[in-house]
């Protein structure tokens, strides 16, 4: 397959994804019943009148084609329209947002990606010690014990228990509670890659050589387990921002999550829309990045 | 068949065996929690709120002064409908419909792929927070957005095990003795991969669980009368500092019962395997 091809394919079905998601969106918050109208009406005793001028107003009663067209056209441009219940532009509150989502985000996989890596390597290089149990310990704790539930154990423990330290509103709380979140899903099969690497020929060729063990597992070991890594580096992006939602709802930190959340309760479907459409396209991006690394990495074909 | 010489190890080791006691247990309180305690529920008791767990409240009472026991019952009987209905519904769309797509072949095959393909470039959460959003609440809408969020990740597995079976001489033999696409994938590639199907159902049943007690405790579960997990957790996570127990329970269940969940279904998934099980001579 020629270069040229190969990078178009991918970018044409991404963008294809992203514009599927964004009408799919559309449709499903078209779709919820109740409108911000009747979520103000409640809080400020609007009458009938009132509310039909108000809905009037900010064009929520008009059909559904009609207002994806009225959206489509600005939000090409990156303009995203007022939240109806801030009256401030989506875009703006989306960029307060969006550094706290982002850190909590990096942090935690960066961390647990780092956690992942020296238990991984540690369980290799020392095959009699507790560390391969704790390979397994850790990968069954990620897949079984909730992060919310740890997130408020973490609260009654440490905030309420010792009286250490206010854990609402503290970054670092909920980016560990993630971090051994992710380093129990990436540990185990970065274990298993590295093991299988250790028994293939090259890296019993190194060994006849007679190289350092440090040289075989840097030179020749690791670089055999980087494809697997991309791979679930990009899954594992995704479903760290799913994890971020909850954990900045719990944690009170005003993030994207918090701000889904407020946008969901308050039907604020603009604000929802623009959210769904922000994400999805960060989620495509980062699996189209690690696609085109994986490309770069390991030039075999895959299946 | 040769002897191994060393003892084999038992098919169901303490940490197992403990771990299905566990998953038991609350299969028991489930179904019979409602005569263990004499308590509604939902009967709010307000001269006895925030009481520690003592003998008439054994497990204590909430800000309200309802019994946290009877509500861990009602909870966990929500809590596990929801999560096996939603898992059922994840593997009827990803390996119902995913194995009739794939044996059909295109174009259906494109379509439904693509549509799980759609379904796996958002965060499942949100996935599910807009389909519980969009449709409205209750357990129904929960079990639903359940099973889109799950199905993907069974039609991933599904497409593989396929790609491998269809490969294999005793498909095209079969298609050579003039079975029909359809009926080829049902006698003699379902069995084939119902082991693997089987392994798949132990990963998402207690992911189903975990993300409808997430929806709840974000608000967007059942109706607000029902009590389950994620909701009882939500409700007194407010009042943590005078009822600190009425949180502790319903953490202390959710972990415990998706842990042991998940320990069962690994030890299930490795008797299954013949080529993992311990001592096998095969």
């Amino acid at each position: 397959m020629s270069g040229a091809l190969g990078l178009a394919l991918p970018t044409l079905r991404a963008l294809g994804l992203v514009a599927a998601i964004t009408v799919l969106a559309f449709l499903c918050i078209g779709a919820v019943p109740g409108d911000v109208v009747d979520v103000l009406a409640l809080q400020g005793d609007l009458t009938a009148d009132q509310q039909a001028a108000l809905r009037e107003e900010m064009g929520v009663g008009r059909p559904l084609h009609e207002r994806f067209l009225a959206w489509l056209g600005p939000a090409l441009r990156g303009e995203f329209g007022q939240s109806l219940r801030f009256g401030l532009p989506v875009s703006e509150l989306m960029w307060n947002a969006l550094p706290t989502t982002l850190k909590l985000a990096g942090l935690s996989f960066g961390i647990g990606l780092l956690l992942a890596f020296v238990v991984a390597v540690g369980a290799i290089a020392r095959p009699r010690s507790a560390l391969p149990a704790l390979v397994q310990a850790v990968n069954i704790w990620s897949v079984a014990v909730p992060t919310f539930c740890v997130g408020i154990a973490a609260i009654l423990v440490f905030s309420i228990w010792l009286g250490w330290l206010p854990v609402i509103g503290n970054l670092w709380v909920p980016a560990l509670i993630l971090a051994i979140d992710r380093a129990g899903e990436l540990v185990k099969p970065l274990y298993d890659e590295l093991k299988e690497q250790q028994g293939a020929p090259h890296v019993r060729a190194a060994r006849a050589k007679g190289l350092s063990a440090w040289r075989i597992g840097v030179v020749h070991v690791l670089p055999g387990a980087v494809p697997v890594l991309l791979a679930l580096s990009s899954v594992g992006l995704a479903g760290l921002l799913g994890g971020s939602l909850t954990m900045e709802v719990l944690f009170g930190l005003p993030g994207i999550g918090s701000l889904t959340l407020n946008a969901v309760h308050g039907r604020d479907w603009p604000l929802l829309q623009a959210v769904v459409v922000l994400l999805a396209t960060g989620v495509v991006l980062i699996n189209a990045l690690a696609d085109l690394l994986h490309r770069l990495v390991d030039p075999r074909p895959r299946r | 068949m040769s002897a191994s010489l060393a003892a084999p190890p038992p098919r169901w080791p303490l940490g197992s065996l403990a771990a299905a006691g566990l998953v038991g247990l609350v299969l028991l309180l489930a179904v019979f929690g409602r005569w263990l305690t004499p308590f509604d529920p939902l009967a709010q008791d307000l001269l006895s709120i925030n009481q520690e767990p003592d003998a008439v409240h054994w497990l204590g009472t909430d800000h309200l002064g309802r019994d946290v026991l009877a509500r861990l019952a009602a909870g966990a009987r929500l809590t596990l409908l929801t999560g096996v209905g939603g898992a059922l519904i994840a593997f009827g769309l990803g390996a119902g419909l995913g194995l009739v797509a794939l044996a059909l072949g295109d174009p259906l095959r494109s379509l439904v792929l693509g549509f799980f393909d759609l379904l796996r470039a958002l965060p499942g959460i949100l996935v599910a927070i807009l389909l519980v959003a969009a449709l409205s609440p209750g357990p129904g809408a929960v079990m639903l957005a359940l099973g889109l969020t799950f199905a993907p990740m069974v039609a991933e597995v599904v497409r593989g095990s396929f790609a491998r079976e269809t490969a294999a001489d005793y498909v095209a033999a079969a298609r050579v003795f003039g079975l029909s696409r359809l009926a080829v994938t049902w006698r003699h590639i379902l069995p084939n991969i119902a082991g693997t199907l089987l392994t798949m159902a132990a990963i998402i049943l207690p992911r189903c669980i975990v993300t409808e007690s997430v929806l709840s405790f974000l608000g967007l579960g059942g109706a607000p009368d029902i009590p389950s997990w994620g909701r009882m957790i939500a409700d007194a996570a407010e009042f943590a500092e005078e009822a600190p127990h009425a949180v502790a329970v319903p953490v202390l269940a959710l972990s415990l019962f998706t842990l042991s969940l998940s320990l069962v279904g690994a030890r299930i998934r490795s008797l299954a395997d013949p080529l993992q099980r311990a001592g096998g001579a095969r």
